[in-house]
């Protein structure tokens, strides 16, 4: 089945690789360095419409199909995969649930300052105690009177630094496990609510990953996100989404890394030829260009699937798990390809190889993604 | 059939000349300038002087028409610099005369001309049954000389009118006359480390060139400075490339270079092997060193 | 009123590959809105809103030039229309058939005060185009152009010379060349991607314009061209000192020491 992408997702492709050339790539290698978030970008992705591309036209988003989505976050990821990862959480991870569970008082107050970069936003579902058992969540939020009151904790949670708008998974009902989960709007600046130091992270160190912390924290019930009890099933469609997002984070990865193989390759002479008339390096550069097309059609199938409104657990699980693997992989192989200096500050490939292993890792491990993907055989 | 050199306001034109005079026919200067550039131009080689008066405060260009109209009462192959007056009165020319443009040749001849085509990699042989405008390298001013006619024709000028000249407060690069050019590449590592090239061009007195991603990529230096396939196509007696591993693209403004010379941390860079001197080593340590030698 | 934009849309050279033979292959360039006229494009835009003219982007070549994807790619850069005159035989055309085909589109149009160009084309770079349109208008031409004013049938510019900024004032209407560097470009945001689609394009055919073909002559050779022989003399760099002297006494030697 043949996938053709149309003029304007070939045309947003452009755009955005024309963007992330000019304004992320400059600063992808100093804000790793620095594990310094890069706030100053956060305009600049508005002002492209990076930040509404799933927020339909009267939020002032764009409303623009999964596959173009999913390309811009690769192209960002492409030079930097912090850029990425800070616009897929942003967009599938925080305004895919406000648009599709939100309702009309809820989507006014919250969609059009996620779209214009007014706010970032963040999800929290990770616990200590609950990583890639959602239905363990034990931080709670008791009703009382016109407000829930949340007490617990979450770990690693993107963007957390400076999102304003936090979508958070809390038990609120006695139901046992998934059951009792629901999805809550959580306002930065809400009292009791505390977003706690930083981690230092191997890679994507741009990338704002933080604790938050709820002790007696107060919120409206308006800002109950669909139903009570409807938490769990909002993670996990949340998850179905954000696992084709970080599928094209770990391909723009991949496709960074290649190009710069490839490009080292030509220009690196070694015994009086180019690397690239070696038989060896020729045939890892086949090897990762057919890894990165693989890949490409997986995850564009998963979004494609999305944009037809069917199913689409199964393809984003798929995508995910060969992506982030492919990623380890193509990254690992570039490295293979620059030789010393490729294990050096000097080149940018050793920043793709440590920014790709968290695409194997969060949103689903690929052990989690296997599961997903079995259980659909073996019931 | 006469063949033209078009003339616009300075006498710059001996390589023109010495071109057209090549072909058949009468060399005519078609002439918008001072009566200084007249004489300049009434030079052996030139048969012919028609000149269309001096523009005063008005822009060279508003006698574009004047001089399309010249050409076009015995159309023949007419020639122009590279320079922006220059490339508007060819142009109008070309327009009057439905002629083709040719830029960069290679090789004039009567009815065929070579020229390089992508930046210089390749070259392209054309022949053609009527007259082409083609726009080249002007050359040293002409100095008079010359057994010269000169006719003073009718103009009717546009209104393209002069109202102010600020001059550069830092000389404009011009990369092109230059006889030596120190170009700088990705081999430096910040911006502030210019300094040490800057010495070494002035050491050298040289111009300071650079590679494209220097220009405008990091913008370090001026875009007007950078040499390369759709940059500056120069050649200097000396070239000396600094950091510059040597890509096709910014071969191809440098290749007309008498001398290379590379200096460059990979003794297998691409530039090397066109290089007629190679330095290699760290630039942080050679390029003082050879500021030193100069100074 | 109305502001013209000439823009190409052109393969990039930088993935352009010569043969031994002087055959050039663009087959692998992608084709994009020329870098400088994305320039003239940003420009034009800023000019028409202050002025309140109406921005409409002239394009000349193959095919590909009138496909949607080209068009609506000149349009998410800020153009309020685009015309294109499309013809296979338009497909590399030289400087004189390009502007008489603008020229023929710009004469159509009518009510144009301005047509902005910019500095070169990425893939040719003969920067004549503007000069042979300004002819065939009959039209001032300025090129080199930093800053643009229109005001009272006039435009005024600034432009770079060798000697430093020069002012000129020319009666409207104009052809005006840009510097690469007149204003930065950013790229097309979704906003523009979207808007683009419900913009109006006209594409017009060779015989549509009605232009008398100019010969552009025959091609009769093509050849590779490399650059002269290098000595290729490896100079020690051991003793970085000692390298330098070398080297000033190779240079002193062949007389290029000023």
């Amino acid at each position: 089945m043949p996938f053709q992408l149309t003029d304007d997702q070939l045309l947003t492709r452009d755009s955005v690789r024309e963007f992330a050339e000019a304004e992320i790539a400059p600063i992808a290698a100093e804000i790793d360095k620095n594990h310094r978030p890069p706030l100053e970008s956060i305009p600049k992705l508005a002002e492209m419409g990076l930040l509404g591309m799933i927020i339909p036209e009267e939020y002032g988003g764009t409303g623009m199909d999964t596959v173009s989505y999913v390309i811009a976050i690769e192209e960002l990821s492409r030079v930097c995969a912090t850029h990425g990862v800070l616009a897929e959480a942003h967009s599938s991870l925080c305004t895919w649930p406000i648009v599709n569970y939100g309702n009309a008082e809820q989507k006014q107050k919250y969609l059009p300052d996620l779209a214009n970069g007014n706010a970032i936003g963040a999800f929290g579902l990770t616990e200590p105690n609950a990583g890639s058992d959602a239905g363990s969540t034990s931080t709670t939020a008791v009703r009382d009177g016109d407000e829930f009151v949340l007490n617990g904790q979450k770990i690693f949670i993107t963007n957390g630094g400076f999102a304003k708008t936090f979508v958070i998974i809390a038990r609120s009902t006695d139901a046992p496990g998934a059951k009792g989960l629901s999805a809550f709007i959580v306002e930065r600046d809400t009292a009791g609510f505390q977003v706690l130091e930083p981690e230092q992270k191997m890679g994507i160190r741009g990338s704002s990953t933080t604790p938050l912390a709820f002790s007696d924290c107060r919120i409206p019930a308006a800002n109950l996100l669909g139903n009570q009890g409807e938490g769990f099933k909002i993670a996990m469609q949340i998850l179905d989404g954000g696992r084709t997002g970080i599928a094209a984070q770990a391909l723009g990865i991949a496709q960074g890394a290649f190009e710069a193989a490839c490009k080292y390759a030509k220009e690196r002479v070694q015994f009086g030829k180019p690397l690239a008339a070696l038989q060896a390096i020729q045939w890892m550069i086949a090897d990762m260009a057919v890894d990165i097309e693989a890949g490409r059609a997986l995850v564009y199938q998963a979004a494609d699937t999305e944009d037809r409104h069917e199913p689409h657990s199964q393809a984003s699980a798929m995508a995910k798990l060969f992506c982030g693997e492919m990623a380890t992989r193509v990254t690992g192989k570039a490295i293979q390809i620059h030789g010393g200096v490729g294990y050096t500050e000097a080149y940018p490939v050793e920043r793709m190889y440590r920014d790709a292993k968290i695409t194997e890792i969060y949103e689903g491990t690929s052990e989690i993604q296997r599961l997903v993907i079995s259980r659909n055989y073996l019931r | 059939m006469s063949t033209y050199v078009l003339v616009a306001g300075n006498a710059g034109v001996s390589e023109l000349v010495a071109a057209a005079a090549k072909l058949d026919g009468p060399v005519v200067a078609v002439v918008v300038g001072a009566d200084e550039v007249v004489r300049a131009v009434a030079a052996p080689g030139v048969d012919k002087i028609v000149w269309l008066g001096d523009p005063g405060d008005r822009a060279v260009e508003a006698f574009a028409a004047d001089v399309a109209k010249v050409v076009a009462a015995d159309p023949g192959v007419v020639f122009a610099g590279r320079k922006p007056a220059e490339r508007a009165l060819l142009g109008a020319v070309a327009a009057a005369i439905s002629a083709p443009v040719v830029t960069m040749p290679v090789e004039i001849a009567a009815g065929q001309v070579t020229r390089a085509i992508a930046g210089g990699i390749a070259s392209e042989t054309r022949s053609y049954a009527g007259p082409v405008a083609i726009v080249s390298d002007g050359g040293a001013p002409l100095t008079g000389g010359g057994s010269t006619s000169v006719e003073q024709a009718a103009a009717s000028p546009a209104e393209v009118t002069v109202t102010d000249l600020r001059p550069n407060e830092v000389a404009a690069a011009d990369l092109g006359t230059a006889d030596r050019v120190v170009s700088v590449g990705r081999g430096l590592k910040a911006k502030e480390d210019l300094a040490i090239i800057e010495a070494l061009a002035t050491a050298f007195k040289a111009e300071l060139g650079c590679s494209r991603p220097v220009a405008e990529g990091l913008d370090w230096v001026a875009r007007d400075r950078y040499v390369g396939i759709s940059g500056q196509q120069i050649s200097p007696q000396v070239y000396l490339a600094v950091g510059i591993s040597g890509q096709l693209q910014h071969m191809s403004g440098c290749r007309g270079a008498q001398l290379i010379v590379s200096i460059n941390t990979d003794k297998d860079a691409p530039i090397v092997a066109e290089s007629d001197y190679i330095l290699t080593g760290d630039l942080y340590t050679l390029v003082p060193a050879l500021t030193a030698a100069l100074g | 009123m109305r502001i013209v934009v000439a823009y190409k849309y052109a393969p990039d050279p930088q993935e352009a590959t010569v043969a031994s033979d002087g055959t050039l292959d663009f087959s692998r360039a992608k084709a994009i809105v020329s870098d400088y006229d994305a320039v003239a494009i940003e420009y034009g835009r800023q000019l028409a809103d202050a002025q309140g003219a109406a921005l409409v982007g002239v394009s000349v070549g193959g095919e590909a030039a009138a496909k949607p994807v080209a068009t609506k790619a000149a349009l998410a850069r800020g153009l309020d229309e685009v015309v294109v005159v499309s013809d296979p035989e338009l497909d590399g055309a030289g400087s004189t058939r390009t502007a008489q085909a603008i020229a023929a589109v710009v004469k159509e149009l009518g009510d144009v005060e301005l047509v902005l160009a910019g500095d070169s084309s990425m893939d040719v770079g003969a920067r004549m185009v503007p000069s042979v349109l300004a002819g065939l208008l009959g039209w001032p031409m300025l090129s080199d152009v930093e800053k643009v004013t229109l005001a009272d049938g006039s435009v005024s510019v600034e432009r770079l010379v060798s000697e430093g900024v020069q002012s000129i004032t020319a009666a409207a209407p104009a052809v005006v060349s840009l510097t690469s560097e007149a204003v930065k470009t950013k790229a097309p945001g979704m906003k523009d991607l979207l808007a683009a689609g419900k913009k109006p394009v006209a594409v017009k055919s060779l015989a549509d314009s009605g232009l008398v073909a100019v010969s552009e002559g025959t091609v009769t050779a093509r050849a590779k061209l490399d650059g002269p022989a290098r000595k290729g003399v490896v100079i020690d760099t051991s003793d970085p000192a000692a390298a330098a002297a070398e080297l000033v006494n190779a240079l002193r030697a062949a007389g290029v020491l000023g």
